[in-house]
């Protein structure tokens, strides 16, 4: 079995990823890419935790979380869809008509 | 048998029921909005004689092996929920009528249920799935007039909404294998026993979950810009509904499963509630968008409100005190009462203010371009829509404080409580910061009340009046006859206690 500190240790990298991203890039797309990659470091890490539990609480925690980042990830489609209808453009610089 | 089982439940039912037969109806008729605004008023009165039915229920009801539990204080969050979803379903009934509006109304009610289930979890998953269920219909709620500013504002809310999501999806994690059990009880157990840095970690994710939901600086960046650029009723449902859903999680999670880490999440609570108060308070003085700064007023808001976290780790466990009235409780109970006093009288309040810059903005929008929510069009609004005017008054006055409102009472007996609990400075901190705010309620009711009107009189529409009306008896009434609703939140908030 592959030790629990390499899992976490994958979790942890993706979820460091995942945060850089979402901090240094300005597409929308590639900012839910980026909130992927922190839901399924977590997800990484339930299914690992549950391998080392009696029980099977981790994975159907993962499987639910699953269903809800695909449900999410329609959502936020949509909302980047109606965007670039609007706007010609889902680079989150050139929107920004609100501020402080 | 099964089914009378399952009748603590039946509001979530119902709703759930409601909002697919919404979509269905709305999917084979047209220009049916009306018919689905009714449909919905319907349900969520008949939801909250539901919830009323059993509001003061003594002994935790629990269901579905025990991850979702019906007790006095989820009575009180689904109470405080579906008050607000009614006021934003009646005052929406001027605005959604035609195309789309029964998706409009499905969501809300979707919402609404994420929301009570939300309140009722005592396990990671239903409450994650609550969480989700909540946030998602509000997402797409925010950017429903796809207007440009409406979709920057969702676009933001969505962005955020989901990283803080992701931040507590992990956090979950982390206590899931800390304590090989998603039931906060087991969590409860496993880091009393014993928690390493691991907890610790996992403590800070969820803050920072819960932080961006409840809006709390320095998680609060998203805030004003989508309460100003979403639907201004949706943006009632964002400030009272879905800010309180984060109260509500926050409160089973810290105070049920991480007590053991009250110490630590004291301090954090702490600095966010000083910072988040007198953050809020500033930077609403500089706006002159009357949605902002009812957006940056409910940012303080929500910095008095996290005050009942600080008194709680300051006084756990402490011995009772003799508070005002001759009611003798712990400190630690009043000072949760206090914060879902605030919270009730909050989500009242906010939710009466925007439907009123609805009303506002809708009436200007025919005649002129540029900003409707600018502070400008509320000159002389006492002349043009005395209504709309006399109520925004007294939401203005319960925000800042001013007795006989519901936001008052919430006030006094949350800052008192830090009193009791020995955080006179953080006490001292709120009353000055409470002060500080009526700079600019006085500015929007200067504006109202002594400017010359902008334009002639205009009509109030029916569906605001009668929503704005019902939240200002309710505010009002609260402020005057208070005794009920504060026993109410001192019998919820033993729920968070050890008896």
């Amino acid at each position: 079995m592959i030790p629990l500190e390499l899992n976490i240790l994958l979790a942890s990298t993706m979820f460091t990823i995942g945060l850089y991203g979402l901090v240094t890039q300005k597409n929308g797309v590639k900012l839910m890419m980026c909130i992927e990659l922190l839901l399924n470091s977590a997800n990484i890490n339930l299914v690992a935790f549950s391998a080392y539990q009696p029980n099977v609480n981790g994975q159907v925690f993962a499987l639910f979380s699953i269903a809800l980042a695909a449900a999410e990830a329609g959502v936020g489609f949509a909302i980047m869809i109606a965007l670039y209808r609007l706007y010609g453009t889902i680079d989150l610089d050139n929107i920004r008509a609100m501020r402080w | 048998m099964e089914f009378a089982h399952y009748a603590p439940l039946w509001a979530e039912a119902l709703l759930t029921l409601l909002a697919l037969i919404i979509v269905l109806l709305g999917s084979l008729m047209k220009n049916s909005g009306k018919l689905m605004g009714g449909l919905s008023a319907a349900g969520l009165v008949a939801a909250l004689g539901l919830v009323s039915s059993n509001l003061t229920i003594s002994k935790p009801a629990l269901f579905f092996f025990d991850t979702i539990s019906v007790d006095g204080l989820s009575q009180f969050f689904k109470a405080v929920f579906l008050v607000v979803s009614l006021l934003v379903v009646i005052a929406s009934l001027s605005k959604y009528t035609g195309k789309g509006a029964d998706e409009y109304y499905a969501l809300l009610l979707l919402a609404t249920v994420g929301m009570m289930v939300v309140a009722s979890s005592i396990d990671l998953v239903t409450l994650f799935v609550g969480f989700e269920l909540a946030s998602l219909s509000t997402y797409a709620l925010a950017a429903f007039d796809k207007s440009r500013k409406n979709l920057e504002a969702a676009m933001k809310y969505f962005i955020f909404g989901s990283v803080s999501s992701a931040l507590m999806l992990f956090g979950f994690s982390l206590l899931y294998g800390m304590a090989g059990s998603t039931r906060l009880a087991d969590i409860a157990a496993a880091s009393l026993a014993n928690f390493g840095p691991a907890t610790l970690v996992a403590l800070i994710f969820v803050i920072a979950g819960f932080g961006f939901k409840m809006a709390l600086v320095p998680f609060h960046m998203w805030a004003p810009d989508t309460y100003e650029g979403a639907p201004a009723v949706v943006s009632a449902l964002l400030a009272a509904g879905s800010k309180k859903m984060g109260f509500a999680a926050a409160f089973r999670v810290l105070l049920l499963a991480l007590i053991a880490l009250r110490l630590e999440w004291y301090l954090a609570f702490a600095i966010l509630a000083a910072l988040t108060m007198t953050l809020g308070n500033l930077a609403a003085c500089w706006q002159n968008n009357v949605r902002r700064i009812l957006a940056y007023s409910s940012i303080a808001q929500a910095g008095y409100i996290a005050i009942g976290f600080v008194v709680v780790g300051a006084a756990y466990g402490a011995a009772p005190v003799l508070a005002f009235s001759g009611i003798v409780v712990p400190a630690a109970q009043l000072g949760i009462a206090g914060a879902l006093l605030l919270i009730l009288g909050h989500a009242l309040m906010k939710t009466g203010a925007f439907i009123g810059t609805s009303q506002v903005a809708s009436m200007v929008a025919a005649g002129s371009d540029g900003d409707p929510d600018d502070i400008s069009n509320y000159a002389g609004l006492a002349r043009r829509a005395p209504i709309t005017a006399f109520c925004m008054l007294i939401f203005m006055f319960a925000l800042a404080g001013i007795p006989p409102t519901a936001g008052y009472i919430g006030k006094f007996v949350l800052f008192s409580s830090a009193i009791y609990s020995g955080l006179v400075w953080l006490a001292v901190l709120a009353i000055l910061n409470s002060a500080l705010s009526l700079v600019y309620y006085l500015r929007i009711i200067s504006y109202m009340y002594l400017k010359e009107p902008a334009g002639p009189k205009m009509a109030e529409q029916k569906g605001y009046v009668v929503a704005l009306v019902l939240t200002t008896i309710a505010v009002v009434w609260i402020g005057v006859f208070p005794q009920s609703f504060i026993d109410w939140a001192l019998q919820a908030a033993a729920v968070l206690l050890p008896q």
